[in-house]
């Protein structure tokens, strides 16, 4: 039997999300307390115009149950490889969010314009920025799924992606197979990279016995990480 | 002539690209890579030694404090900016005498992957320390890279690719080149990617950083 579920989705307008300059300065490699100009005129002149350029929307399916063992989740007969350290994080799971998350389309088109015109900087500053619009929208979308299921008792974990923790990038054709056809808008390559690129997927763990537990970076290589000291 | 050279190769280094230009501070009112670069024309310099005695060592000094983390993106970026300023005027002597370039680089994202910002990068830095580049774009076939290296037969191709999963076209585009043309000089990048890949696959260097290719670049050429 084929099981749907039942997606929830979630619009916002760039205003809406309120963007920092402090994550945008961070995933530059800056100190938020040490940036000098151009840099802080010219990523406050793109925000300023970019709203028409953005596309943002996200959601998720709620899945159950959910079967945790030593490195793998199994979900309604899908056997996910996530690997010993995201089945840890993700441990007393009773039911899982499965989400994406993107920016849209206009943003990526946008930087790449400005570097096909020799305008590096300004592409990468609006490259920038879109990775921290589509954490944000997630941000946000995390924080409903939280306050929501609060209410009824349930805590929500960290949010974890195919592509970190040893959680292999292909893995990402199993989660889209629980998520509606072109969800949200986005899709996903033969090479697993979803489209638009200022796209994000994953797993959000719930239930009464579930912990929130901060990245741990130190335990990680990976030096310019999006989630490397950001949270 | 030789402060000259030396007040431009400082432009490069810190992305002062016109006098107009308000950054970087200490640089206010000051002449920037523009004007010095017509000045040095000017004053009978060649192409070529604008490109050694000053876009080169600019470069060299923004690229050795990047992969040192002295300096990010953005102000290497500056840089290139700075340099592509003065490029606009030596662009057309090299086309006249191409002898000045140290040599030709092919670039390319690898088929399946559309990310292209570090490879920009190391495109452009290599294009700053004085070879001709060759950018072929993102999503590059094995049949794209083998085409431009027909048409640059003394060119080295470098290839760049962000997911673990794009790593496997690496793989793939390396060992179709390797096959054709057991000779051609293979360089790889990008985050994923490491010197025992690069082992396995057959690539001659891997290099996390661009200053890192552009002393391979540099190597091959010596
Ligand atoms: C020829 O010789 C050479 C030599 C050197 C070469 C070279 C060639 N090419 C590059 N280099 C080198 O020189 C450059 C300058 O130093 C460097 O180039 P880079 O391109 O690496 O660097 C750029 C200048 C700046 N760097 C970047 O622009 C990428 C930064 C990191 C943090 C990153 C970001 C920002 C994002 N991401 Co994501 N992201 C990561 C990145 C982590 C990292 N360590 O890099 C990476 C690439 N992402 C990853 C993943 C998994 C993902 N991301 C995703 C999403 C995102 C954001 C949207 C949040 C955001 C933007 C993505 C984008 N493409 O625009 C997802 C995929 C998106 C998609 N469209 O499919 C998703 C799949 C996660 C998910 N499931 O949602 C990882 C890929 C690893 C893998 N297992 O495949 C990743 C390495 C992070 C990690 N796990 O550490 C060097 O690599």
């Amino acid at each position: 039997m084929v099981t749907t579920y039942t997606p929830v989705t979630y619009r916002f307008t760039l205003e809406e999300l309120n963007i920092e300059v402090e994550p945008i300065y961070k995933l530059m490699g800056f100190d938020p307390d040490d940036v000098h100009e151009p840099f802080p005129e010219m990523i406050q002149n793109e925000l300023a115009i970019l709203a028409p350029y953005c596309n943002i929307q996200g959601g998720y399916v709620l899945v159950e149950p959910v079967e945790l063992q030593d490195k793998t989740i199994i979900i309604n007969g899908v056997t996910f490889e996530v690997g010993k350290k995201v089945t840890r994080y993700l441990k007393n799971s009773q039911r899982m969010a499965l989400f994406t998350c993107t920016a849209g389309e206009g943003i990526s088109a946008r930087s790449k314009q400005f570097m096909d015109n020799g305008d590096m900087l300004e592409g990468y500053i609006t490259d920038v920025i879109g990775s921290v619009i589509v954490e944000t929208a997630m941000d946000r979308i995390h924080n409903y799924i939280k306050n929501e299921y609060s209410l009824m008792g349930e805590n929500t974990t960290n949010r974890y992606s195919p592509g970190y923790c040893n959680w292999s990038v292909g893995e990402q054709f199993k989660l889209f197979s629980f998520l509606p056809d072109n969800f949200c808008n986005v899709s996903l390559s033969e090479s697993a990279l979803m489209h638009p690129i200022k796209s994000v997927s994953g797993f959000i763990g719930l239930g009464t016995d579930v912990k929130f537990i901060e990245y741990l970076c130190d335990n990680c290589n990976s030096t310019n990480c999006i989630y490397r000291n950001l949270k | 002539m030789e402060q000259l050279y030396s007040q431009l190769a400082d432009c490069i280094e810190f992305g002062k690209i016109n006098q107009a230009a308000p950054y970087p501070p200490q640089f206010k009112g000051m002449p920037g890579a523009d004007e010095l670069t017509q000045q040095l024309l000017a004053e009978g310099a060649s192409a070529g030694d604008i490109l050694s005695k000053a876009l080169i060592i600019g470069m060299e000094k923004i690229g050795v404090k990047f992969r040192e983390n002295k300096v990010f993106v953005p102000q290497v970026l500056m840089s290139a900016k700075a340099m592509s300023t003065a490029l606009v005027y030596l662009k057309p002597l090299f086309a006249q005498n191409g002898s000045d370039r140290k040599g030709t680089f092919i670039i390319g994202t690898v088929e399946g992957d559309l990310h292209d910002i570090g490879k920009n990068l190391v495109a452009m830095m290599v294009e700053g320390n004085g070879y001709e580049v060759i950018d072929l774009g993102t999503d590059v076939t094995a049949e794209k890279f083998m085409a431009a290296g027909k048409e640059h037969p003394d060119a080295v191709i470098g290839m760049s690719a962000l997911l673990t999963t794009t790593m496997g076209n690496m793989e793939k585009i390396v060992r179709e080149i390797k096959a054709a043309e057991p000779n051609r000089k293979v360089c790889i990048g990008g985050a994923p990617v490491n010197d025992a890949f690069a082992k396995k696959i057959g690539a001659d260097s891997y290099n996390p950083d661009p200053q890192g290719v552009v002393e391979f670049l540099n190597a091959m050429a010596s």
